[in-house]
């Protein structure tokens, strides 16, 4: 039988404050299952346990109570992060490094070295758009750079699996989408995702299977599909239908006991919009230098 | 946590660590200020003293490696304080220790590059110690000789034999040994420290208590065992005292070398083996904190 990537089994962490006067509990009874080669979105209000969880998952806090185990292995032993990769919300890796650099010194954490580190690097430049900045120093990276520098320094040892928190936090609509496709292009690769976010429509984008956290209790779980699915209501998406075809329909299905709920023009997101409208205008602007 | 986790330790991981902390520690301008002031210090020290050249090179001894020795302990303390609190703030403890790095490796990582950097300051505050007393040695024999130079040639020989005793001596090294030792001691208890602490400046302060109460310790013992005697009580006590609170006195071998006298090997072995001791000992606490630390 193969071992999830991730299996979460009765977790609960209680942080207690100074004295001991009170308790406070970030997660609470926590069951999950990431099987390998999915994309896992862990969806939750700000403070309603996901880093936590994540924190968990990663080794860096001891649960309470429960166990965590990463394709198999206790997730506190370290030698279950040799096939783990993380990248924390906002990170901030060593400012006086380069981005080759930064991606050596992380390679050589995983045991990496010589002519296989450095064809590793230069590929992770490559894979993340940065090879032209990968001589030059963190300080003078930019938010999104940054974000994927630290993806790339997250895939350094080709990990099974990668944790990322809130990857898209702070980055501009294009970094975001090229963040997702980035991440699209792991699960392409067979490497299991394991997601935080508290952006939906991304998460609805890339996600295979998500939970939803409130409060420390996951609260909703379940494949995306299935979770979004309402169960009585059907969904038709026509191209060039006349407004007399329409009539027809709904005619027909108010005869047949239906009732329709809505009929509106399709649209496209704010996101594909700014993206079409930002993409189109730089373009425009590098055929034209002069302007 | 399972035994793997602490009995593989890897020497290249330890390597990467200690290679950033240094590059990281050698990139701030505190380092740069402490080196400055202490090399002026030295540099300087020549122009202290001008009676008899006995007392310059006493002088000069006397100063340089009291700045040698301050200087150490003070950029052991400041670079080793920084360390922790600033990887948890920007989170790249989070990034270090996802990688399959144990808790342990990262700490003899952080470790060993303050210890690299101090070795590295050592050398060149030491270097430009030997090379001003060197240069007022030369100078004082080339002088000697001049105005012996009519005497008979036995009388020349022990002149300069004077100068040489009294000038460089390979009973410096040693010396700087040990106070390169008090440095790493006084840089893993602040690793310990800066374990359990939030801020930096916290440790800092921390330290600079541990530092007065750990130069001040032989003298209040004595009044102690003076008043109290030497019951269990009190054999306790001091015991705790003397663990939480290095006896730095014991490593303050300088007013000794000034003189000229030779530090006898077995007293020289006791403080190695103390320093190495201590070291150890502080590593060990700051691992057995920060093993159970929540990030």
């Amino acid at each position: 039988m193969i071992d999830p990537a991730v299996a979460v089994t009765g977790a609960t962490k209680i942080f207690s404050t100074p004295w001991r006067r009170r308790s406070v509990v970030a997660v609470r009874e926590l069951n999950l299952k990431v099987s390998a080669g999915q994309i896992y979105g862990l969806l939750g209000p700000n403070g309603s346990g996901k880093s936590t969880t994540l924190k968990i998952i990663l080794g860096l806090i001891s649960p309470t109570k429960g166990r965590v185990k990463i394709f198999g292995r206790d997730s506190r032993e370290t030698i279950s992060r040799e096939g783990v990769g993380f990248l924390p919300e906002n990170p901030y890796f060593y400012k006086y490094l380069t981005g080759s650099e930064t991606l050596r010194f992380y390679g050589k954490l995983c045991g990496m070295q010589g002519a296989r580190l450095a064809s590793r690097v230069d590929e992770l430049l490559e894979l993340v758009g940065l090879t032209s900045a990968g001589d030059r120093r963190l300080s003078g990276y930019s938010k999104g750079m940054l974000q994927r520098i630290g993806l790339a320094q997250a895939i350094v040892q080709e990990p099974k699996l990668v944790v990322l928190d809130e990857p898209t936090a702070g980055v501009d609509p294009a970094g975001a989408r090229e963040i997702r496709d980035l991440i699209l292009s792991l699960k392409q690769r067979g490497i299991t995702v394991l997601l935080s976010s508290h952006l939906l429509e991304q998460v609805q984008e890339i996600c295979d299977r998500v939970g939803i956290l409130a409060n420390g209790t996951l609260v909703r779980e379940g494949g995306l599909q299935d979770l979004l699915a309402i169960e009585n209501r059907t969904d038709l998406v026509f191209e060039n239908a006349s407004p007399q075809l329409l009539s027809e329909i709904e005619s027909l299905a108010t005869q047949s006991g239906a009732r329709l709920i809505e009929q509106s023009r399709s649209r496209t997101s704010l996101e594909r919009l700014f993206l079409d409208v930002t993409q189109s205008r730089s373009e425009h602007r590098s055929k034209s230098p002069h302007e | 946590m399972n035994k793997s986790t602490y009995l593989h330790l890897s020497f290249a991981r330890i390597a990467a660590i200690t290679g950033n902390t240094f590059t990281e520690l050698t990139r701030l301008k505190t380092f740069y200020v402490i080196l400055l002031f202490s090399l002026l210090l030295i540099g300087n020290s020549v122009f202290m003293a001008q009676l008899t050249f006995q007392q310059e090179f006493q002088v000069l001894k006397d100063i340089s490696l009291g700045s040698i020795s301050i200087f150490s302990s003070l950029l052991a303390v400041v670079s080793t304080a920084r360390l922790l609190p600033q990887d948890l703030e920007d989170r790249t403890i989070y990034t270090i220790l996802a990688k399959p790095v144990a808790r342990l490796e990262y700490l003899l990582g952080k470790l060993g590059g303050v210890l690299l950097l101090l070795a590295v300051s050592m050398i060149i505050m030491s270097l430009l110690f030997l090379f001003v007393l060197h240069l007022r040695e030369e100078i004082v024999l080339r002088e000697t000789m001049r105005q012996m130079s009519s005497a008979p040639p036995e009388q020349l020989a022990e002149a300069v034999r004077v100068v040489r005793d009294a000038g460089a001596s390979v009973n410096l090294y040693p010396g700087i040994g040990i106070i390169y030792l008090k440095a790493c001691l006084l840089a893993a208890l602040t690793l310990f420290v800066s374990t359990f602490a939030t801020t930096t400046i916290f440790t800092t302060i921390v330290m600079v208590f541990v530092y007065l109460i750990g130069h001040l310790q032989s003298i209040a013992r004595e009044y102690w065992l003076q008043t109290n005697g030497i019951g269990w009580f009190s054999q306790a006590f001091l015991a705790f005292v003397t663990s939480f609170f290095p006896d730095l006195q014991l490593f303050n071998l300088i007013d000794d070398i000034v003189v000229g006298n030779v530090i006898p090997p077995t007293l020289l072995m006791k403080t190695v083996i103390l320093g190495f001791f201590y070291t150890s000992f502080y590593l060990l606490l700051a691992w057995t904190v920060f093993y159970r630390r929540e990030l």
